[in-house]
């Protein structure tokens, strides 16, 4: 998703006014921009800066502080890895291994053309199908290295959302 | 960075502020109420060590390097943020503190290229190193440009670290080398966030800021966007607070440092900056401001320096004979300025000159035009910031002398005698019949008015290029040649004497209304009618916008020599597969090829470092030091080099020996690997040893360990045991009375000159590799030369082994320095320097 500029004013023009200009609230306006656009675009730093006087840079600064913002729009697919102790002890590190191989990115981040996210998550609470792999949300069980290999496959596709 | 005055100076406080007395280390002190314990401390001459801390910035508490003992506190404060208060009774360094402060600076530098903090050869080093050595990233201090400079440094050699709880790491961090003037290089960074502050406290804005967090924590801009787009003024404020090398100038870093320092003021434009510069040997190294409270313009902070040390000043007098300049002495120049001036006096003539000077020139500039050409018409354009303007000669007028070259085009056909006097060539000068050169800026003295009215005295900082003469000089000299009277001012006081006093001008502090040091939009472009930014790289990078052009080689397809494989081995270090058949089929261990990115490019010697007959390759490896390596490094595969000559050299002599100690460094690490597998195939026992100053900087064990009979790495840092210099592991076996028959040293010339010292004693043959790179760092021509046993020797020809009992190792270390002014000015300069240069001796034997 792209965020025209006129967009981003007005996003950000009405969520100042919402929250007023003051220091204090820039992480609650910042937590909205990000509610609304999915990450926080740098269009919208901008114009945020531009209408509150604090310098892009220092919003960023404050911004990248925190593990809850992002900055480039989110994948079309978010895998996730459960790393807990039952999916480790079976081998899920592995899953993790293949996965970062297969899509060349570091779980936290985002594949270039924008089709995965890939996380760590601790447990999900479905033990007993260890090692657990979702993709979306829903649960793939008793995963292996081949059969992650299948899932990226699927997902890799057209745009199929 | 070469910061110009290490002391810190303490703000005069006029008015009497209340005081409190307090005892610290058993002396009673007065201490200004709201004073810091450490500022407070620093007034009494008790310096506590701290790295976060500055005199005009609020405290920060971040580095807790500072701490004392207060008695009734709790544990240790930090002195940098706890004021004095009456009755206190404070203890700086005891021994407690001590170890703490040496375990809190273990911890930075376990994240910062130190390792030569903690060589038990430093001092020699530093002797045989006098200047920091150019290198494209800093793995050490002896190759970082702040190395003169870094609080870092002087710290730990205060407190006394001798080791690292653990290995060092590098953090591996992007290094930017495309903003204008500025290098910022983050594996250095201790995040003292000094920057940051001085950035915001003489801005209101933050140009940089910390960005991230945890272990990622980088001082950054939004998004990652260059300095420009970041809003960047460049006043240079936060590479001159950086106690480190990760901000440091690009121009002045590999100066040598300063020795000492000059305030004076900045006359580039009418805001008329104080700056204080820093001085080596009678040359302007760097300036900064000389409040640090108010940043200047970068015009006054980096431009200055490169400006006045161009390569293109004029320094010596032309005079047009059968229309072409020649260079000339004073007395004949100013002799043919009489000749040729003579006819035009009255209102034929005409003086030209912009307001840049001092009153002093100007006063005389007038009153020669007045009383010695009898002409009214003495133009003097007024110095508008921005827009620039050149004079046109008045109607009638035959003969101009100009100070500058700010004349229009048109004009210049109208005159038939032209008479120039400036620091740079200009289209002006390139048609007159005489040209002068002159002192500008910090080369000259006098005084000066600034755009509030008030006259300001200028001192003169630093020595102008040759015969260069400060313009009031010229002119008297000028007036008494066509024998008027009136001219006889010895000094420049003398003409001061002379000018009218200003009216009492409003007290104003600069700084205070926006300037160009805060508007990049008002700063100036032209000085005595040059574009600065035609001798100034910074400048034309600033000019060029937010995406400066990196030095950045595109893929080339001219040359024939392909380059297969480009890696980085280790920081600063690269591998590089060439495809060269010729050079792979007659490659002799120990020799080395010629290697000219592009046709216009340095000829850089590389040793081979390996080569393949059948796939008709060949490998080097480089180390990033001046701007033809990092061309070089930055070549990708697939892209060709213009010329790769060789193989050259006398190959070394492969025979049995016995056993054979090799020692290698830095790239001489790789250099051991064809005389190691030769070595080993005509019998000998092969013992590899390789050093680096710290573990990570290793390469090529696994190689090694296949080629030799035994392979040790060494660290200088202990991160890796043995602790130590390669020679320290090969001295050691000897001592030990172990059998050794040769040893081939193969690396810095600092680590071979140990190597021969330490062998000599045990009467072992010891041969050193004096590769012509190694011996200037960029192998121009003749710098190979060196003496071996009371001859002269060229390396490139009779090298690279060498006795090394036999070198001349005091004479090698001071002729590596006598090239470097002119390599420091192409790295500052974006564009590729286009110099192309013949070695002294031939090479294609
Ligand atoms: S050069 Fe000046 S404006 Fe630019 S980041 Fe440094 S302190 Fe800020
Ligand atoms: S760049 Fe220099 S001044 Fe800034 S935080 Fe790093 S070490 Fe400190
Ligand atoms: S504003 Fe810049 S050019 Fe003008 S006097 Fe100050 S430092 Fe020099
Ligand atoms: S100087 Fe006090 S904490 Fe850094
Ligand atoms: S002696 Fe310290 S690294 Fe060279």
């Amino acid at each position: 998703m792209t965020v025209s500029a006129q967009q981003n004013n007005a996003v950000v023009a009405e969520l100042l006014s919402l929250h007023g200009k003051d220091r204090s609230h820039l992480i609650t306006v910042l937590q909205d921009i990000q509610q609304h656009f999915g990450y926080l675009p740098r269009q919208a730093v901008t114009q945020l800066a531009q209408r509150t006087g604090i310098s892009a840079n220092e919003i960023y600064g404050v911004a990248t502080f925190y593990a809850q913002f992002r900055f480039i729009p989110p994948g079309e697919h978010i895998i996730q890895v459960c790393q807990g102790t039952a999916c480790h002890v079976r081998g899920s590190w592995q899953l993790l291994q293949e996965l970062q191989q297969r899509l060349g990115i570091k779980p936290g981040q985002t594949t270039a053309d924008g089709r995965f996210d890939l996380r760590r998550v601790a447990c999900i609470g479905c033990c007993a199908l260890a090692p657990v792999v979702t993709v979306d949300g829903n649960v793939h069980a008793r995963m292996t290295p081949k059969e992650i290999a299948l899932l990226v496959k699927q997902h890799s596709g057209k745009k199929d959302r | 960075m070469s910061s110009v005055n290490q002391a810190k100076v303490n703000p005069e406080h006029k008015h009497k502020t209340p005081t409190v007395k307090l005892t610290i280390d058993g002396r009673v002190v007065a201490a200004k109420k709201g004073q810091t314990v450490l500022d407070c401390a620093g007034e009494n001459g008790i310096l506590i060590p701290h790295l976060c801390s500055h005199p005009v910035l609020p405290p920060f508490g971040a580095c807790r390097l500072c701490l004392v003992e207060i008695e009734g506190m709790r544990g240790y404060p930090t002195s940098c943020s706890t004021p004095a208060e009456e009755g206190m009774v404070v203890r700086t360094g005891t021994e407690a503190l001590k170890n703490l402060q040496r375990n809190i600076l273990s911890l930075i530098i376990l994240e910062h290229p130190g390792a030569c903090l903690l060589c038990e050869k430093r001092q020699i080093c530093d002797e045989f190193r006098p200047d920091a050595e150019k290198a494209g990233s800093a793995t050490g201090c002896h190759s970082c440009g702040s190395r003169d400079s870094c609080e870092v440094r002087r710290l730990a050699e205060n407190l006394g670290i001798k080791e690292l709880p653990v290995a060092p790491v590098y953090l591996n961090r992007p290094i930017e080398k495309t903003h204008p003037f500025i290098d910022h290089d983050p594996n250095l960074c201790i995040l003292c966030g000094r920057c940051v502050r001085i950035c915001k406290h003489q801005h209101k804005t933050s140009v940089i800021d910390f960005t991230d967090r945890s272990s990622r924590t980088r001082i950054g801009r939004a998004f990652d966007c260059s300095l420009i787009e970041a809003g960047c003024t460049f006043c240079g404020s936060c590479v001159d607070v950086c106690p480190t090398g990760a901000l440091a100038e690009r121009y002045a870093k590999w100066q040598p440092a300063p020795d000492k320092s000059v305030k004076s003021t900045c006359t580039f434009c009418d805001w008329a900056c104080e700056l204080e510069f820093g001085i080596k040997q009678d040359k302007l190294i760097c300036t900064k401001s000389a409040n640090e409270n108010i940043p200047v313009c970068a015009l006054g902070k980096f431009a200055l320096a490169e400006f006045l040390n161009g390569s293109g000043r004029l320094h010596s007098c032309y005079v047009r004979t059968d229309g072409i300049l020649r260079e000339t002495d004073w007395q004949e120049a100013l002799a043919a300025v009489k000749d040729r001036l003579w006819n035009y006096r009255g209102d034929k003539f005409a003086f030209i000159c912009d307001s840049t000077g001092t009153l002093e020139d100007r006063f005389i500039f007038r009153k020669f035009t007045r009383d010695v050409m009898q002409s009214p018409n003495y133009i003097e354009l007024e110095g508008a910031d921005q827009a620039f303007k050149r004079a046109a000669v008045p109607a009638g007028v035959k003969a101009a002398f100009i100070s500058g070259g700010c004349i229009e085009a048109d004009s210049l056909s109208k005159l038939e005698v032209l008479i120039i006097q400036d620091c740079y060539p200009s289209e002006a000068s390139g048609r007159a019949d005489v040209v002068l050169p002159v002192r500008v800026l910090a080369e000259t003295e006098g005084t000066i008015k600034d755009r509030f009215g008030r006259h300001r005295p200028l001192l003169k900082a630093c020595e102008p290029p040759k015969a260069a003469g400060s313009e009031w000089m010229i002119i008297c000299r000028l007036a008494k040649t066509f024998g008027a009277e009136g001219f006889n001012y010895e000094f420049v006081a003398d003409i001061t004497k002379q000018l009218n006093p200003p009216p009492a001008p409003p007290e104003i502090q600069t700084g205070q209304t926006p300037g160009p040091a805060q508007d990049l939009k008002q700063m100036r472009t032209h000085f005595r009618g040059h574009r600065i930014d035609g001798h100034v790289g910074g400048l034309r990078e600033l000019n060029a916008g937010p995406e400066p052009a990196p030095v950045s080689m595109p893929a080339q397809t001219k040359g024939t020599f392909e380059i297969l494989d480009n890696r980085r081995l280790v920081p600063n270090t690269h591998e590089i597969v060439i495809r060269a058949p010729q050079v792979a089929s007659k490659a002799q261990p120990g020799q080395f090829v010629i290697v000219m990115v592009d046709e216009k490019s340095e000829r850089v010697p590389y040793t081979l470092c390996d080569w393949n007959i059948q796939t008709g390759t060949i490998t080097i490896v480089v180390q990033e030091k001046g701007l033809s390596s990092r061309k070089l490094i930055l070549c990708k595969p697939g892209s060709k080099l213009a010329h790769v000559i060789g193989p050259l050299g006398v190959p070394l002599e492969i025979k049995k020996y016995g056993t054979v100690a090799l020692a290698a460094g830095c790239y001489g690490i790789a250099a051991i690997i064809p005389v190691a597998r030769a070595l080993k195939n005509a019998g000998n026992t092969v013992l590899a040893v390789t050093e680096a100053r710290t573990g990570y900087l290793l390469y090529y064990g696994d190689r090694l360990r296949e080629l030799s009979d035994e392979h040790v790495q060494a660290a200088i840092d202990g991160s890796l045991s043995p602790r130590g210099h390669a020679v320290d592991v090969i001295a050691g076996r000897l001592k030990s009375g172990e059998k050794i028959d040769c040893v081939i040293a193969i690396g810095c010339p600092f680590m071979m000159m140990l190597t021969a010292r330490e062998t000599k004693p045990y009467g072992v043959k010891t041969l050193a590799a004096l590769n012509p790179i190694m011996l200037d760092g960029t192998g121009m021509c003749g710098a190979c030369r060196l003496t071996v046993d009371g001859k002269m020797k060229f390396a490139c020809v009779d090298g690279p082994f060498f006795d090394a009992h036999l070198i001349d190792w005091d004479e090698l270390k001071d002729r590596r320095r006598a090239y470097s002014a002119e390599e420091i000015h192409s790295l500052a300069a974006t564009a590729p320097a286009e110099r192309s240069h013949t070695c002294a001796r031939p090479i294609n034997r």
